[in-house]
């Protein structure tokens, strides 16, 4: 008796994931939020605002792995700052974003060597820092950044001013 | 039994999940076959391509796609494991796919691929038509050669009053000319690229009555006619550019028709008549101009957005229908499942301008029906002969669903994004700017509207020699900061910092330089901790009463101007408050005093200030750093507000002034 309804089992089983499979497959990307961008004005100081969509936690991606993926989204974001008419201040050309790590209430974002390439004086640096530390903290439960170039904690920039050697909060611009 | 039945449900769903993701990409990578397609004079040849019947998938490390990416100017974000891929274009925007989902972010816009992103190995596979969509591009056949085509992507209008600014982008640099021109219209001709923007766009607004814009040329040689229907008494500018890619056309006219009657005749185009006020004051002028220019919105962000009309036009694959809509509102889109052919798109925050639509239209399309759906909604509907294919394309200025003769399998049923501007209007910046100075504030921080934490108190400190002030020349030696026109900084902050050794030791002050001649306070090519340490450590060590870090600033062009002083600890405001006082007047921009994260002026014990005194980059403040007068002027300026600090700010043994 048991053996003749083991076939019927895995053929239930089977239709139920197979209808599961085709409702993750098929149904339409959950509506998302929106995540704010901020980037700082040529005054060098003001800071302006552009919203850019959010991809909500899909099927299958972690608390942490969301956590993770949404600060490397918006560490992208201010790196790329606002569209080019929009007069702003912009990290130098080609800086990259390596990577993004969150660590408690801490992002770590990890800039391509290009940052370095600072055209001098703290107006630039000051904003562009600005910028990414107010995106970042823009996301629940994320109140500091960590700065690296290339994998590595540096004090400053070569030549530069902002300290970069602890993390960076709201509060220190 | 219990386990036996455990296994069967973990294999069975491990099973079907397996296939999930492999059916994903088995739908996708039918065949691998490379493309070799014509681009800029080059021949790409995309190899890491696999084709299905959802499309072509191009893998992130194809040689054909890095050189797409190089040759636009954009970069790709990816490592394998991670879930997020991102490109960033020149514009710039971010695109944002991700592994196993279909939808995709392109700034503020959601949107459906054809289908999701996978990875094999160590690579992500991408929808390839999305992928070149996001790079203004598209892959065009002329005969048996492939051709990546330059799109004429955007036309962003955005109407001010009487003025009408248009701005073009393309995948290719844009030099538009004008072919055709009455007093009604003006056509400009964008050669070389090709648009999926065809159709009839109604605008009447700004001296712009509609945009009518049309393909031509052949699949090489595609050539984009854009006409502008004018309203009557408009006028037009030359297209001006600030990007290769970017071309603004701009107009002058009245703001609707009803206006245009009260509009004063001869009204002076606007770049000829400010041309040589912005010589005679080039960066406010630039500067308030710039911010202007930069108000991307086509209508008061809070103002519902208007639906002005929906055209219907014949294109090569069909037809595209023109939803034309002012100002800024968010969209949803469903499709029905064939037999039931019908797709509507709700757009919210919208009036319909105009009575409602509802009239038959050729094949494939069946109907068309335009109405106020509920006092904040428009919907478009649209009946299809059959399951063809859809392309929903948003824009500033409105939507376009392009529908193909084609049948299609498979697709999304439904869709969200937005409308209008990108770019959130100027209403919110000032709730995260720190307040401008108050005059009437004191020192205490409270009061001055700083926010400072506790790590920035140095209020307690107590100057072991009251009577020392430190003056930090920046950079020197193997650093010399920022250069132009043939001046470094370390040497204008040198001379900077010696005439102001000579007032204040004139004025009774003792004084120590961090650095006398153009050397490293620590030594040469030390790293910036020391180097900066070395500086501070100048000023700890002897317990100085002030430290004040002289630079120059810059930027990467020569908009910005003016003297900013940065400080960092609740005790720097009051020396930045009274220094900025006596700096306001000093021939260039006051830009105040910035709270910021500076090494020099974090790690140094007592207030403490780092004056930026004029941008080397700009025109007017490089003027007044190449002249002598107008440092030892600044100069001046600072000793007197150290001379006011000092005095609402005694200590026992600080000297007579």
């Amino acid at each position: 008796m048991r053996t003749s309804r083991l076939p019927l089992l895995v053929l239930v089983l089977a239709i139920v994931a197979a209808g599961t499979w085709y409702y993750l497959s098929h149904r339409p990307g959950a509506a998302g939020s929106t995540l704010t961008v901020y980037y700082t004005k040529l005054d060098g100081t003001t800071l302006g605002t552009l919203s850019v969509s959010l991809r909500s936690q899909q099927p299958g991606e972690g608390a942490a792995e969301h956590r993770h993926n949404v600060a490397l989204y918006a560490a992208v974001e201010a790196v790329a700052g606002p569209p080019s008419e929009v007069q702003a201040i912009r990290f130098p050309p080609g800086t990259r974003v390596l990577g993004a790590t969150v660590n408690g209430s801490t992002a770590t974002v990890d800039l391509s060597r290009e940052v370095d390439q600072q055209p001098g004086g703290a107006f630039a640096e000051n904003g562009e820092f600005k910028a990414l530390v107010y995106t970042l903290t823009g996301l629940p439960g994320i109140d500091a950044v960590q700065v690296k170039v290339e994998g590595k904690t540096l004090p400053t920039l070569p030549g530069g001013h902002v300290e970069l050697d602890t993390p960076l909060h709201r509060s220190d611009f | 039994m219990l386990n036996l039945i455990r296994r069967f449900i973990v294999r069975t769903f491990s099973l079907a999940f397996a296939c999930a993701f492999a059916g994903t990409a088995a739908a996708v990578a039918g065949t691998s076959a490379p493309i070799t397609a014509q681009y800029q004079q080059q021949t790409i040849r995309f190899t890491h391509v696999e084709s299905g019947s959802l499309g072509l998938a191009i893998g992130s490390q194809d040689p054909g796609l890095q050189a797409v990416l190089r040759a636009t100017g954009a970069v790709i974000t990816w490592k394998p494991g991670e879930r997020y891929v991102m490109i960033t274009t020149s514009v710039p925007v971010v695109v944002s796919f991700a592994v196993g989902d279909r939808r995709y972010e392109v700034g503020p816009i959601s949107l459906q691929a054809s289908f999701a992103p996978y990875q094999e190995g160590t690579e992500v596979y991408l929808p390839f038509d999305e992928v070149l969509r996001s790079l203004d591009l598209a892959l065009r056949q002329d005969g048996p050669l492939t051709l990546l085509q330059p799109q004429l992507a955007t036309l962003d209008v955005s109407t001010q009053g009487a003025r009408t600014t248009i701005v073009a982008h393309g995948g290719a640099p844009l030099h538009p000319r004008v072919t055709n021109e009455t007093p009604s219209s003006v056509t400009y001709e964008f050669d070389g690229v090709g648009t999926t923007l065809s159709g009839t766009r109604a605008v009447n607004a700004g001296g712009i009555r509609a945009l009518q814009i049309a393909q031509t040329g052949t699949a090489r040689d595609p050539k984009t006619l854009v006409t502008v229907q004018l309203l009557p008494g408009a006028a037009h500018e030359a297209p001006h550019s600030n990007d290769d890619r970017d071309v603004v056309l701009g107009f002058s006219g009245a703001p609707s028709t009803a206006q245009t009657v009260a509009q004063q005749p001869g009204q002076p185009q606007q770049p000829q008549e400010q041309q040589p006020q912005q010589q005679a004051l080039p960066q406010e002028q630039q500067q308030q101009q710039a911010a202007q220019s930069s108000q991307p919105s086509t209508a008061p962000s809070n103002a519902p957005a208007t639906v002005t009309g929906v055209t219907v036009q014949q294109s090569p694959d069909g037809y595209v229908v023109s939803i034309a809509v002012t100002g800024n509102a968010s969209f949803e889109w469903h499709r029905l499942r064939d037999p039931d052919n019908r797709f509507w798109v709700d757009i919210t925050g919208a009036q319909l301008a105009g009575p409602p639509l509802d009239q038959d239209e050729p094949d494939p399309l069946a109907s068309l029906r335009v109405r106020q759906n509920d006092p904040q909604t428009v919907r478009v509907a649209i009946s299809l002969i059959g399951p063809k294919t859809l392309t929903i394309s948003p824009a500033a200025t409105g939507l376009t669903i392009a529908v193909g003769r084609q049948d299609a399998s498979d697709v999304a049923r439904m869709g969200t994004g937005s409308i209008g501007s990108v770019v959130a209007s100027n209403e919110e910046q000032d709730l995260v700017t720190p307040a401008p100075i108050d005059e009437n504030a004191t020192d205490n921080a409270n009061d001055a509207n700083w926010k400072f934490g506790p790590h920035d108190d140095n209020s307690g400190y107590v100057a072991k020699n009251p009577r020392l002030i430190v003056i930090d020349p920046g950079h020197g030696g193997s650093d010399t900061g920022t250069m132009h026109g043939g001046l470094r900084e370390a040497d204008i902050a040198l001379d900077m910092a010696k005439r102001l050794r000579d007032i204040l030791t004139a004025r009774g002050w003792q004084v120590q330089m961090t650095r006398e001649t153009d050397v490293d306070v620590y030594g040469p090519d030390a790293s910036a901790h020391d180097e900066l340490q070395a500086r501070d450590d100048v000023a700890n060590r002897a317990g100085a009463r002030m430290f004040v870090s002289l630079h120059v600033n810059a930027f990467i062009n020569s908009g910005p101007y003016g003297t900013t002083c940065y400080i960092s600890k609740k005790g720097d405001y009051a020396l930045a408050r009274s220094i900025d006082r006596f700096l306001a007047n000093d021939g260039t921009k006051d830009d105040g005093i910035i709270k910021s994260h500076l090494y020099v002026t974090l790690h140094s014990r007592m207030p403490a200030v780092l004056i930026e005194t004029a941008f080397l980059t700009n025109p007017h403040d490089y003027a007044l750093l190449a002249s002598s007068s107008w440092r030892q002027k600044v100069v001046q300026e600072i000793a007197d507000g150290i001379a006011e600090y000092s005095q609402s700010h005694p200590v026992s043994n600080q000297p007579a002034q």
